[in-house]
């Protein structure tokens, strides 16, 4: 398949994660999610042919999910939204 | 069957994969916007700059050309991409993990001071608690 | 009762926004981004002036057959060193927030002093085997910076998610464990130092700021002028490596500190 027909299914697929994001209320799943995101926007540099960015985004959106994971635990809410 | 996808092709170089890089841009201002939460805004701050990151790099593609290390036998500008954006796009992402480490870092003091990190809430009361 | 009847609401209201969002923004960009130019062209203006010049001369200036890391490291060296500049700058503002007698003082190793919750297979061989190919790795990924994808920001982060898994994991002490975050962010301090005094180093051998042609190692022949710009280039990105590591360990031990684990 040329690349250019995979770059759009990618993005169609970054687009939905993103609103899954958005419409989500509470943040525990909302973690998980932007680290499914992180992972298809990696995926997404590839394809296009830079690999040091794909390298250094799959490095740095684990580091950034742990932090936010940790912020989560610490703020430890009891009211959703 | 073949014809259909030269077609799609096209259109998609020409301006398809623009629009989708706008809206997922859209998409990430909107959630900034509309959240009611503070740290559900951080994570749509990350989303916009995936977005803006990914329309930089759309600038360095040519047709028929291969990663940016030199290969021996192949000689010549067209047949790499562009280094340029990639360059610079490497510093942005490590800002942006800069960025994400000193929001979190407020956000934790905000609930020490308010209490509660829902955007309703600290707008209605009004001012800190020291006055 | 109410507040379930009030999200599901605001859910719906939320979902049709961003469904006419998506429609208004897509209807009005459609004839706007003909004017961008065609993804894959060879003759675009972003493609023709100088990217030219670095692609093709990259290798004998720089004796670096990865073009990215040259054009970042050097031919574009001084905006890096401020990237370095900025990073450290995030990790100070971060520990000046956070910075009260309110520390949480429950942390997971003290915790599984008492009860050894954790005691297992995969714990076990994940500490002792996956820590050390992880930290090596780094280091490789440092030093093949100019032969093959690498550089110095990836081989900061990797070194520092080796002290993350390490941190994360209870039920071991060991030398790991006595990286404080102020000692994190003096490394920090002196990473960001390494690169400037490599950029100080040519003014008092007769050049410019980071010109690297005369760093005064070597002897002055026109053939190891591609050396000195490697040698340049390797200094450089040690000194990356070691501010970006610092950083992502300071930021984790300030955060982890207001952290209890209890439940």
């Amino acid at each position: 398949m040329p690349i250019l027909i995979l770059e759009a299914i990618l993005l169609i697929a970054l687009i939905f994660v993103a609103m899954g994001i958005i419409i989500g209320q509470e943040l525990l799943p909302g973690v998980i999610i932007y680290c499914a995101f992180s992972f298809i926007a990696m995926l997404l540099y590839t394809i296009i042919g830079a690999a040091d960015v794909a390298f250094t985004e799959a490095v740095i959106g684990t580091v950034s999910t742990v932090y936010f994971v940790i912020a989560i635990k610490s703020i430890n809410r009891s009211h959703k939204k | 069957m073949n014809n259909f996808l030269i077609i799609l092709e096209n259109f998609l170089a020409e301006s398809g994969i623009y629009v989708l890089t706008f809206i997922l841009m859209a998409l990430g201002i909107f959630g900034m916007i509309v959240s009611g939460n503070y740290m559900k805004k951080l994570m749509c701050m990350n989303i916009l700059q995936v977005s803006i990151i990914f329309f930089f790099l759309t600038f360095g593609q040519k047709n028929g050309a291969t990663l940016p290390v030199v290969l021996e036998h192949l000689l010549g500008a067209e047949s790499y991409i562009n280094p340029l954006p990639h360059a610079l796009m490497l510093t942005a992402i490590v800002v942006s993990l800069g960025t994400t480490g000193v929001g979190l870092a407020l956000l934790m003091k905000i609930k020490d001071i308010y209490g509660t990190i829902e955007e309703d809430e600290i707008t209605g009361k009004g001012g800190s608690k020291n006055e | 009762m109410e507040k379930h009847l009030h999200r599901r609401k605001q859910r719906k209201k939320r979902i049709i926004a961003m469904i006419i969002l998506i429609i208004a923004v897509a209807a009005s960009t459609f004839e706007l981004a003909t004017f961008l130019p065609t993804i894959g062209e060879l003759n675009t203006p972003a493609n023709s002036y100088i990217s030219e010049y670095y692609i093709e001369n990259a290798v004998e200036d720089t004796h670096s057959y990865n073009i990215v890391t040259a054009v970042l490291a050097d031919y574009r060296g001084f905006d890096t060193l401020f990237e370095t500049c900025v990073m450290f700058l995030s990790g100070i503002t971060a520990m000046m927030v956070l910075s009260t007698k309110d520390k949480v003082s429950k942390s997971i190793e003290k915790k599984s002093d008492d009860v050894n919750i954790f005691e297992s297979d995969i714990m076990d061989n994940a500490f002792r085997i996956i820590i050390p190919i992880i930290m090596i790795y780094g280091i490789y990924v440092l030093a093949h910076g100019e032969i093959s994808l690498g550089g110095g920001f990836q081989a900061g982060a990797l070194l520092a998610s080796a002290y993350l898994l390490d941190k994360i994991i209870p039920g071991f002490r060991t030398v790991l464990d006595r990286i404080t975050e102020e000692f994190a962010l003096v490394v920090a301090g002196v990473g960001s130092f390494i690169y400037l005094s490599t950029g100080l180093l040519p003014m008092f051998n007769g050049g410019n700021f980071l010109e690297y042609g005369k760093l005064p190692f070597g002897s002055k022949s026109i053939e190891t002028v591609g050396y000195l710009h490697s040698t340049g280039i390797l200094l450089i990105e040690v000194g990356v490596t070691i501010c970006v590591a610092g950083v992502i360990i300071a930021i984790l031990e300030v955060v982890l500190e207001r952290t209890s684990f209890d439940e």
